[in-house]
């Protein structure tokens, strides 16, 4: 397990009487993707907010390269690469969409106080690179016409999509999807996947992401892990997965073995 | 109706102005609800005032030793009410205000219900020198155009400094946590220090806008700095609309011309029924304008239709 880029070790959090996740075990190779599936309530994006630091776990460890992660502020653990989307959509609402892209540009000149005036001239040239960068990553996704328009005036396919966009804007080592395929137009949804994979190869960027879409989950995930009620129950390569009485049992309704 | 009456009414709007920009970079620009501006404006004046009366300072260095401690009272309230959600934090700052001005009120070194008194003379000093200059234009006797002067000189240099600060990536930022700060914490922004400068900044113009509130009424007592200074900057705020510096400019002066303006009406009232009328009618006008234009006069319609 050396080229573990993302290790979550008996990781439980409770919600008053609920037990969301229970001693959930994993880790996540780099350069992988991988898709975490299960029925609803089985605690995924509870799993993701552990992970990205929105909640802390009650117990258990989560590391992101080796380094302990839980217990960390969301944007700290933002700047060491880990970047996720919401099941529910998060579009700056009130910011246009070029906005929204160029605000996830990482180490962004000129967004502190301190030496804001002084370093007007090499922020207008960083701008400029990021703002370049924004409209190629716009394009992939088929935004680019909505540039200037307010992200609170998408359809939620797009805002899906934008926020598919403005995450690889962060320049991530591992990208954390919640349902990236949820309400978004087919093709668009394709492209977004294929540009992923192109993503992992030519940069090794780590994909973990949550997907009902079994179909897509078969064919673009290199490893499945499953959980249902809070636990991780099965977690292999996709055949395998599918073949798991565990997991055939709690998509039907069971209590799990 | 007098010139001066006017200018008095000037002088009030521009102080209300700078007031009102600190709400603007709070309420309308990081989605921070502030209610305790007045408890910084306090703050800033009672500082200058102290200053000047006790260990003898001049007034000119008083002003930024009071900014200075204004800012230090935004960061140490916003240290653990910032991280409440919206409206706990926007009660908190109402009973910091608070705590500010019955201490002010009652304890000893700030002279109690009795007030401050006598920590103009430099001031006064600057106003001789300009209506001397003014007496070329035979304004020699309008006593508060000085004021006047200096107060929108200060309030459109600051306007233009936080409007040109707003169109930064930093004002970009400010935006987003406005707009979700868990997404803003979750692209790598550390969202309460971001909140701490706003705040911050924000008690430094509150501090501004109280120098020359403290000026203007040459002194300075308690009861001036109620919430009710503060609920009056939002009025003029939302007069003007949110996330628009020159709406802040635009809502001071037209609250103010409603306020004071009201006062000629003639209905044969007394002077609380009269009193009363003014802020009726203004709230009138509030209500109307927001069945009208609820964005306010300068607010940005297209964005606010985005966000909601």
């Amino acid at each position: 397990m050396s080229d573990a880029i993302l290790s979550v070790e008996g990781v439980s959090k409770t919600f008053g009487g609920l037990r969301a996740v229970e001693l959930a075990r994993f880790t996540v190779n780099a350069g992988s993707i991988t898709a975490l599936i299960g029925p609803n309530g089985a605690g995924k994006t509870t799993l993701f907010d552990l992970i990205s630091g929105l909640t802390k776990p009650d117990q258990g460890a989560i590391r992101l390269q080796g380094r302990r992660i839980d217990g960390l502020q969301p944007h700290t653990i933002a700047q060491l690469g880990l970047a996720r989307t919401f099941q529910l959509t998060r579009v700056f609402a009130g910011l246009d969409v070029l906005d929204n892209m160029l605000l996830a540009n990482p180490k962004q000149p000129r967004e502190h106080l301190i030496g804001l005036l002084a370093r007007a001239r090499e922020g207008h040239d960083a701008e400029r690179t990021a703002r370049a960068r924004a409209l190629e990553l716009l394009q992939v996704f088929g935004l680019e016409d909505k540039a200037h328009d307010y992200a609170g005036n998408l359809s939620g396919g797009q805002r899906k999509l934008l926020e598919a966009a403005r995450i690889l804007m962060t320049e991530p080592k591992i990208v954390l999807l919640d349902e990236p395929m949820a309400g978004v137009n087919p093709t668009l949804g394709h492209r977004l996947l294929n540009h992923i994979e192109t993503l992992r190869r030519e940069r090794g960027i780590t994909f973990l992401f949550v997907e009902h879409d079994m179909d897509v989950v078969m064919r673009r995930a290199d490893r499945v892990i499953v959980m249902a009620q809070g636990s991780v129950i099965a977690d292999g390569t996709p055949d395998a997965v599918r073949a798991d009485p565990r997991v055939i049992d709690a998509y039907l309704g069971g209590t799990g073995a | 109706m007098s010139l001066d009456f006017w200018i008095g009414v000037g002088v009030m709007a521009g102080i209300y102005g700078i007031f009102t920009l600190g709400l603007q970079l709070n309420a309308g620009f990081t989605g921070i609800l502030n209610f305790g501006q007045a408890g910084f404006m306090a703050i800033g004046a009672y500082t200058v005032g102290l200053l000047v009366t006790g260990p003898g300072w001049s007034l000119w260095a008083a002003l930024p030793a009071g900014v200075l401690l204004a800012v230090i009272a935004g960061v140490l309230v916003g240290l653990p009410s910032l991280r409440l959600r919206s409206d706990y934090f926007a009660i908190a700052t109402i009973a910091f205000a608070e705590i500010v001005r019955y201490t002010l009120q009652n304890a000893e070194f700030s002279g109690g219900n009795q007030g401050l008194l006598g920590f103009d003379e430099e001031w006064r000093a600057v106003v001789g020198w300009m209506l001397a200059r003014l007496a070329y234009f035979k304004l020699e006797n309008r006593t508060q155009l000085p004021l006047l002067i200096v107060v929108w000189c200060v309030f459109i240099v600051l306007l233009t400094g936080l409007a040109a600060l707003q169109k930064t990536p930093w004002g970009r930022v400010l935006k987003a946590i406005r707009e979700d700060e868990d997404a803003a914490a979750s692209l790598g922004k550390n969202v309460l220090s971001y909140k701490l400068q706003s705040l911050g900044i924000a008690a430094a113009l509150a501090a501004i806008a109280g120098f020359f509130l403290a000026l203007n009424v040459t002194y300075l007592y308690p009861t001036v700095f109620d919430p009710t200074f503060t609920f009056l900057g939002y009025a003029a705020l939302v007069l003007g609309g949110l996330a628009s510096y020159w709406g802040v400019a635009l809502g001071s002066v037209l609250f103010w011309a409603l306020i004071e303006g009201t006062r000629f009406i003639e209905l044969g009232l007394n002077g609380g029924q009269q009193a009363a009328l003014r802020f009726i009618i203004v709230g009138l006008f509030l209500i109307g304008l927001s069945m009208l234009r609820p964005q306010g006069l300068l607010g940005n319609r297209a964005e606010m239709v985005a966000r909601s």
